[in-house]
């Protein structure tokens, strides 16, 4: 999934799985330095989505009361 | 004698009069609410709800469809019902209701315990059809009266907690005998669609009275219904409609519900440093584990190479190996020898054993005038020569 279509709460779910594999069998000394640039990045954007993201309220057209 | 006569020229037939009685009934009282206590209740062929609607002096005749009745009723229960006044073909005068509410805190609380019981029977409240709410929210569709003091909490709520979110929201009214027919609309609406993953019915605080539309029975199904997961945010903390019995998630008010459909801004920045320092900790550990590891392990990757793959490969190729080893062998031997021979040159060749001889090492340029050194086996003498002779071998 690329970062562009994810959603806070996914990127959040993503950083929550990059920064486990720090813990997990899976880790590897010579793949950490660019995991955790990886991870600095998105804890950034994420971040940045905190601080600045807004939700888009629309008040529907439709009628109900017909 | 005239005003006879004029009456007979409009004279009407009893169908005819019923009609226009009927359309002037229609015009000064449509729709008209009028609220006493049910009396004489019946439903004849499971279609058809008759019942008187009395005070203390009076009393009048009600007709309604089964299906406009959305509460249960009996008698002694205190109602307003919204009617249209009308002669019947038979010339009885009563009232086709088309909506039914309780009033007063008896017959709404006797009201909601009957469907209460009712539908709790037919499995509607069962716990087990409960659905979560998504952890990962960003469309979310909103039943509310835009005007309503509960709806603006719960959106300024929202947007200090959390971003990025699609917030669809249907205006409807939420207090009234319309309010319940609007919300069903807009449950249809959201569910036809299926672009929003949560609906949340919100209303903020009234009176029971306000609040009776969320005991409504088709507003109550339409929840249960919902493929969509519901969410109510209605009244205050102590109040409780069969429409929240009904949803997924049950909030206590309008600003609870924000909370639960939302995260804490805050809170996942201060998450977020604790999930870096995590990383960072365990990635320094890992490091320095990996350090003292190292060791350990490059002795053991050694032992298996050598056993894996060099002792196989000696084996095969053993006479080759012999023949190299042994040509390396003569060749390390004949430098040995060259050494040797040099090292005992190099002995004979030693000037301190001319000088222990006795013999002194003269060094400097050979001129008169010139000093020079000399070397002895204890002393270095300077000298400064006076006369060069040349030798004679034979004199020695």
């Amino acid at each position: 999934m690329s970062e562009e279509k994810m959603s806070l709460n996914q990127k959040i779910e993503e950083l929550d799985g990059q920064v486990e594999w720090f813990y997990s069998d899976d880790f590897k000394l010579e793949d950490a330095t660019s995991k955790y640039k990886e991870a600095v990045k998105l804890a950034k954007e994420i971040e940045k989505d905190l601080n600045e993201l807004k939700n888009e309220i629309e008040i529907l057209a439709e009628d109900f009361s017909k | 004698m005239k005003r006879f006569e004029v009456k007979m020229q409009n004279s009407f037939s009893p169908t005819e009069f019923i009609a226009v009685v009927n359309q002037t009934l229609e015009y000064a009282y449509s729709p008209v609410l009028v609220t006493g206590e049910v009396a004489s209740f019946k439903v004849n062929q499971g279609k058809w709800v008759f019942f008187d609607l009395k005070d203390e002096e009076s009393s009048v005749s009600c007709f309604m469809v089964l299906w406009n009745m959305r509460v249960p009723l009996e008698d002694g229960m205190k109602v307003t019902v919204r009617a249209v006044p009308k002669l019947t073909k038979w010339g009885k005068f009563s009232l086709t209701v088309d909506a039914v509410r309780p009033v007063g805190e008896g017959s709404l609380k006797k009201a909601y315990e009957m469907l209460k019981k009712k539908l709790t029977a037919e499995g509607l409240f069962d716990p087990a059809k409960k659905r979560p709410l998504p952890t990962d929210l960003t469309r979310l569709g909103v039943i509310s009266s835009t005007q309503a003091a509960g709806y603006a909490d719960f959106i300024k709520i929202i947007n200090a907690r959390w971003g990025g979110m699609k917030v669809s929201v249907a205006h409807t009214q939420v207090q009234g005998m319309d309010a319940p027919d609007q919300i069903i609309k807009a449950l249809k609406y959201f569910n036809e669609r299926g672009e929003v993953q949560v609906i949340a019915i919100l209303r903020g605080g009234g009176s029971a009275d306000d609040l009776s539309c969320f005991n409504d029975e088709a507003l109550v199904r339409e929840i249960a219904a919902s493929r969509i997961p519901v969410i109510t945010g209605i009244g205050h903390e102590v109040d409780e409609s069969l429409a929240d019995l009904a949803a997924d998630v049950r909030a206590s008010t309008p600003s609870n519900a924000a909370e639960m459909l939302t995260h804490d801004r805050a809170e996942e920045l201060a998450k977020l440093e604790r999930a870096m320092n995590r990383a960072k900790q365990s990635l320094l550990a890992r490091v320095e584990q990996a350090r003292v590891d190292n060791r350990n392990k490059v002795g053991n990757i050694s032992n298996s190479l050598l056993t894996k793959y060099v002792e196989p490969m000696f084996a095969a190729n053993r006479e080759k190996i012999s023949k190299v080893l042994t040509r390396i062998q003569d060749e390390l031997e004949r430098k040995a020898t060259l050494v040797r021979h040099k090292q005992e040159l190099l002995v004979v060749l030693n000037p301190e054993k001319v000088l222990r001889q006795g013999y002194a090492i003269l060094s400097g340029k050979i001129s008169p005038g010139s000093v020079v050194k000399i070397t002895t086996l204890k002393q270095d003498i300077k000298a400064e020569i006076k006369e060069i002779y040349e030798r004679r071998e034979n004199e020695s």
